[in-house]
């Protein structure tokens, strides 16, 4: 019945994990939406971003933000491929590409995250 | 017989461009061609975003000049542009849950009209809150 390695995958998993990632996408699109431009400077400012990463809660909802946000978006460009009948070896080429950029983009981001210093003495305002 | 009066359409793959356009669509195919062109900009979009944060790394001097050079009137468009995008992304994704877990192919064209009003009107409402000082600097205020 399973003509290729790759039909043995009916897509179950990705398909739920999609859904679920879109409904936590949308949550968290409107906090970062009202975040940053609820006022001109909430989202532009070195300072804003500095006082906002001071709070590790800030941090690891920025991390779950970009990693949902990554696998959502390339999952869903696979999802596009997926809908035309490509050979094994350009399917599996695709699948490679968007797999590495999206280790490398959740990396990149990753390190923005880390990179922003905790300052011993600040003014919160 | 009336099948020997049922002319069937046959889809001439050498004509596909001009098969799609001329293809009848509802709802549902507007919904999909758009869902799949706001998805393929938002990812787009996602990437242009880490690259322009990722001068958060070299300090306040170099983000800040970076954040300048974004609110040029065509960026400011673009960034109108975006939550267009984004609304119609997450709407659309709301409906196309409820079409698989909620029975919505029973209502799914209820439901994209629906997701326009409601659209439109958090256009209107987020841009005003979110925006309104793009709008006063566009007004000279």
């Amino acid at each position: 019945m399973y003509r290729y390695q790759s039909s043995k995958n009916s897509g179950a998993t990705s398909w739920v994990l999609q859904r679920i990632s879109g409904l936590a996408l949308v949550v968290l699109m409107i906090g970062h939406y009202i975040l940053m431009h609820y006022t001109p400077d909430s989202g532009h400012t070195y300072d804003a971003v500095l006082g906002r990463m001071q709070f590790s809660w800030y941090r690891i909802i920025d991390l779950v933000f970009v990693t949902l946000g990554l696998y959502h978006g390339l999952n869903g460009i696979w999802g596009i491929f997926r809908d035309y009948k490509l050979k094994p070896w350009l399917k599996m080429s695709i699948l490679t590409s968007l797999f590495i950029l999206g280790i490398a983009f959740l990396a990149w981001g990753y390190n923005i995250i880390f990179s922003i210093p905790y300052l011993n003495n600040i003014t919160l305002k | 017989m009336p099948e020997d009066h049922v002319k069937i359409k046959k889809f001439e793959q050498k004509e596909w461009i001009k098969e799609n356009i001329s293809y009848h669509k509802d709802s549902g195919n507007w919904a999909w061609i758009y869902h799949r062109i706001t998805g393929i900009a938002l990812i787009g979009y996602l990437f242009l975003h880490i690259y322009s944060l990722s001068t958060l790394t070299g300090g306040r001097e170099v983000f800040e000049s970076k954040m300048q050079s974004f609110t040029s009137p065509l960026f400011m468009a673009l960034e109108w542009i975006l939550l267009i995008f984004v609304l119609f992304h997450s709407l659309n994704g709301i409906r196309i849950v409820l079409v698989d877990w909620a029975d919505g192919a029973r209502y799914h064209k209820t439901l994209y009209r629906i997701s326009w009003i409601a659209g439109i009107i958090l256009f209107l409402a987020m841009g005003y809150i979110m925006f309104s000082h793009e709008i006063l600097k566009l007004f000279g205020k």
